[in-house]
């Protein structure tokens, strides 16, 4: 299929995912926040931690990058919700990540189904319809349900109406490189640097940053149905990194990003993504045994990811950009 | 807050928000002020939201109408909460740790030595003639030696402010879903109300459940298997029951589900008989077991009374606690406390009288038309008889019923409950008679989630609180103390984010958008 096509599917998947996510960071760290007491209790998923995960709000074209050893001001929920929620001039807004969605969706309407199309964009439209600020200030909790139904609802109707083809690997591939890549960034902010693999439930108070991290990525109830146990920081850092049957961990999203590949790709056995991948799982399996601290493998997992990153671009992508720049 | 000349707190009674002179209280302050500054809009309005989101989530309370149709009503939820300072809960909080624990001991007693009848402080008699008293389970005991796992005792404050115990319940206190589910409909409704607040957490109810059933479930060393145990959708706490479950990540079980084989509890499962450790029942004694109990109950399990002498299963809260809540042995609670523990109760109770003494009786018949009398073994708010409302006929048809069978009934002391300011249609805020259930778990110790259940009466000067009768719901926060924080229990310094890479924005559109700058 042609390497432009691929790329808006690959990034179409990647904005869906990215909004969604957004939407369940946002409200997580809104609930810990107004639910309260909690700062006491160490939690990172304030909203300066959010902003980082998220990546802080982009400089302005001549507006002095904020050195990286400075102190971030204090954020506050207005200020944040909004700018990554309703701000069209935020890349990282939920609302830009729609707009973005739906302009490659349009490029592609040949490509995906009818429906598909329409449910998106019906969501951008609904965008529009929603009074976000208002909806910001008396509480964002029903703002953030339509996102995620939204979203859920394009996703059931790729599974239920999209040929599987190559298109379809390469939409699905963008949405679990995204997932994947969240989950890491919200753990690498979330967890302290100190955190051992090893103590499971031995550090108390943590339970409440625990439970905010899952609220986060939707995955209270499928931990309680897994684990049987209260939250405790590294039980719930371990499922969300390794854990096998959940839909959101960052295990279970690259074995998805390393079978749509798999599918995609003329020659899997000799494809540099493909392959990183498969080492990259089997790394991450040598770590769940072996108990390493959670910094280096977070660290280590989030940078490789990265180089797979790259290597998709330069794998199947690279061609139509060149085109691109000759533009 | 409306004007304050609007705002009556009946006489006798003490208001949760507002002083004596109607200025609000220094815990009140700031909640009362964000109040007047939304105005009585944002309450309208939030209240709309309120029954959208209750409906579309199910939280729903059953309710028969009067032409006998049962129906889902959502959980009526006031939006004004209830606030209460540290130091105020941590005085409830001992004084329900104390009441537990001598309960706890008075179960474990009444089923073993006989301790206080001997000492001469409870009737033998009339531990054996409450309907609950459980015969099967006599020397029996229960693994670890608890017995009220879960308890939920209604608390009230007195015109003079002090709080006092109205009833004890520790066989299966419901409510604590909707404490939870109110917390978070709060800050989903009313985000605005929490801003200047540290209201203490109270998420952590299900996990401190689920410890406290691991504790004491005889597993040997084995991972316990918990199950919840429900009578079944009909109850109309299944609600609750399926919470519970669900935040637990434990099965819900109905009496088809379990099986007893040899004296050990077993569920079936696809993959055979699993063996179970610890039940949390919501049903009766009575239903449990129909070879020991009621043998006509369908819901029960045959045998498991048998698994449980055995010691092969624990079941929470115990057989046969409902000894320890009857509204005739309440009486005697305070008595108990000194007996068991040698302390002195941290919490009174409403003054109370039993009616089976010829003096006692003939007292209360003159004074009528100001006590309450309740039959003793119902729950839920039925049959209450309250003087100071009842007509001269119901005065005389009370008098009647108590004559022909004392030991049926208990005469208390009215309680004037303390009133909270509840919103009564049009954003319009009035005093509303309010009661508090807070909620205890009793595993390896006594642990009480800050706050409980607030219930309201919505008819004005009605001061029956029950769901089944017209009341309404608060959220009650609980402040953390200025300061030393008990929640901190460890300290961690405010971590910066590491560096992550940048977020990528890629793709076509992206690029020619980069381009077009």
């Amino acid at each position: 299929m042609l390497a432009r096509i691929a790329q808006e599917l690959f990034w179409l998947g990647r904005d869906l995912t990215r909004a969604e996510h957004t939407a369940r960071m946002l409200d997580g760290a809104f609930h810990a926040d107004v639910a309260g007491a909690l700062a006491d209790r160490g939690v990172t998923l304030s909203w300066e931690g959010v902003v980082a995960i998220i990546g802080a709000k982009p400089p302005a074209p001549g507006e002095k990058r904020r050195a990286p050893t400075d102190v971030p001001p204090p954020f506050d929920r207005h200020e944040v919700a909004a700018l990554l929620t309703i701000d069209m001039a935020t890349p990282a807004s939920i609302a830009s990540c729609i707009d973005r969605a739906r302009e490659r969706a349009r490029t592609l309407r040949d490509v995906i189904s009818t429906e598909m199309w329409e449910a998106l964009n019906s969501f951008f439209l609904s965008l529009g319809r929603y009074d976000l600020q208002a909806a910001l200030i008396t509480g964002p909790y029903s703002a953030y349900q339509e996102v995620k139904e939204r979203c859920a609802l394009f996703w059931g109707l790729v599974e239920r109406t999209m040929l599987h083809d190559e298109s379809r690997s390469f939409l699905e591939a963008g949405g679990r490189i995204e997932a994947a890549d969240m989950v890491l960034r919200m753990l690498r902010v979330a967890v302290p640097a100190d955190l051992s693999a090893a103590a499971e439930g031995a550090q108390p108070g943590h339970e409440g940053e625990a439970i905010a991290l899952l609220h986060a990525v939707g995955g209270v109830q499928a931990y309680q149905r897994a684990v049987r146990y209260a939250p405790a920081l590294p039980a719930v850092v371990r499922f969300l990194l390794y854990d096998d049957g959940y839909p959101g961990s960052v295990a279970f999203s690259l074995q998805a990003l390393r079978a749509a590949l798999h599918t995609a790709d003329a020659q899997p056995r000799s494809s540099p993504p493909v392959l990183r991948l498969g080492r990259l799982i089997a790394d991450l399996e040598l770590q769940r045994r072996t108990h390493e601290g959670f910094d280096q493998t977070l660290e280590r997992v989030q940078h490789e990811l990265e180089l797979v990153d790259h290597d998709i671009d330069e794998r199947y992508f690279a061609i139509a950009a060149l085109a691109a720049v000759h533009l | 807050m409306p004007e304050v000349d609007d705002y009556h707190v009946p006489p006798g009674c003490c208001d949760e928000l507002l002083d004596a002179g109607g200025e609000p209280r220094e815990h009140a302050a700031s909640l009362l002020a964000t109040l007047q500054r939304l105005g009585p809009d944002a309450l309208v309005a939030a209240g709309e939201r309120r029954e959208d989101i209750f409906m579309q989530q199910g939280i729903t309370f059953e309710v028969t109408a009067s032409d006998g149709a049962r129906r889902d009503r959502p959980f009526p939820l006031d939006l004004v909460p209830r606030v209460m300072p540290a130091g105020e809960w941590t005085t409830i909080k001992r004084g329900l740790a104390q009441r537990i624990r001598a309960l706890n001991a008075f179960v474990d007693d009444v089923y073993h030595a006989h301790e206080i009848v001997r000492a001469g402080i409870v009737p033998w008699s009339l531990i054996v003639s409450r309907p609950s008293f459980a015969r099967p389970v006599h020397g029996v005991r229960a693994p670890g030696g608890v017995y009220c796992h879960v308890s939920g005792c209604d608390l009230v404050r007195d015109g003079d402010g002090s709080w006092r115990v109205l009833e004890d319940n520790v066989r299966t206190p419901s409510g604590i879903s909707y404490v939870i589910e109110n917390r978070v409909a709060m800050t989903r409704l009313m985000p605005e109300l929490f801003a200047g607040h540290r209201v203490r957490p109270i998420d952590h109810y299900p996990s401190l459940l689920l410890d406290a059933l691991r504790v004491v479930a005889p597993a040997g060393g084995e991972d316990p298997n918990v199950v919840v145990w429900t009578p079944g959708p009909l109850n109309p706490a299944y609600f609750e029951h399926t919470f519970l479950a669900r935040q637990m990540g434990v099965e819900l079980v109905e009496a088809t589900d379990l099986v007893v084989r040899d004296a050990i509890c077993f569920m079936r499962t696809t993959a055979g008989l699993q063996r179970v450790h610890a039940i949390y029942r919501r049903l009766d004694d009575d239903f449990i077991d129909p070879l020991e109990f009621r043998p006509d109950s369908l819901l029960g399990v045959p045998g498991l009374v048998r698994a449980y002498r055995e010691g092969t299963v624990a079941i929470a809260n115990a057989i046969g606690t409902g000894v320890a809540d009857d509204k005739a042995i309440y009486h005697y609670v305070p008595e108990m406390i000194r007996f068991y523990l040698g302390e002195e109760p941290i919490l009174g109770n409403v003054p109370t009288y039993l009616l089976t003494n010829e003096r006692t009786r003939r007292e209360v018949l003159k004074r009528l038309d100001e006590l309450v009398v309740k039959p003793t073994s119902e729950s839920g708010g039925k049959g209450v008889f309250i003087g100071p409302h009842a007509s001269a006929a119901e005065r005389e048809h009370q008098a009647q019923l108590i004559e022909a069978d004392p030991a049926r009934f208990i005469a208390q002391e009215l309680v004037h409950l303390s009133t909270a300011p509840t919103e009564v249609g049009e954003g319009k805020l009035a005093p509303r008679h309010v009661d508090l259930r807070p909620f205890a778990v009793f595993g390896d110790e006594i642990r009480i989630v800050p706050g409980g259940l607030t219930r309201v009466a919505l008819r004005e000067g009605s001061l029956i609180v029950n769901s089944s009768q017209g009341g309404g719901s608060k959220d009650t926060w609980v402040l953390a103390e200025d300061g030393a924080d008990e929640l901190a229990s460890g300290t961690y310094r405010p971590r910066r984010p590491p560096r992550l890479p940048d977020v990528r924005y890629g793709g076509w559109s992206g690029q020619e958008q980069q381009q077009q700058q």
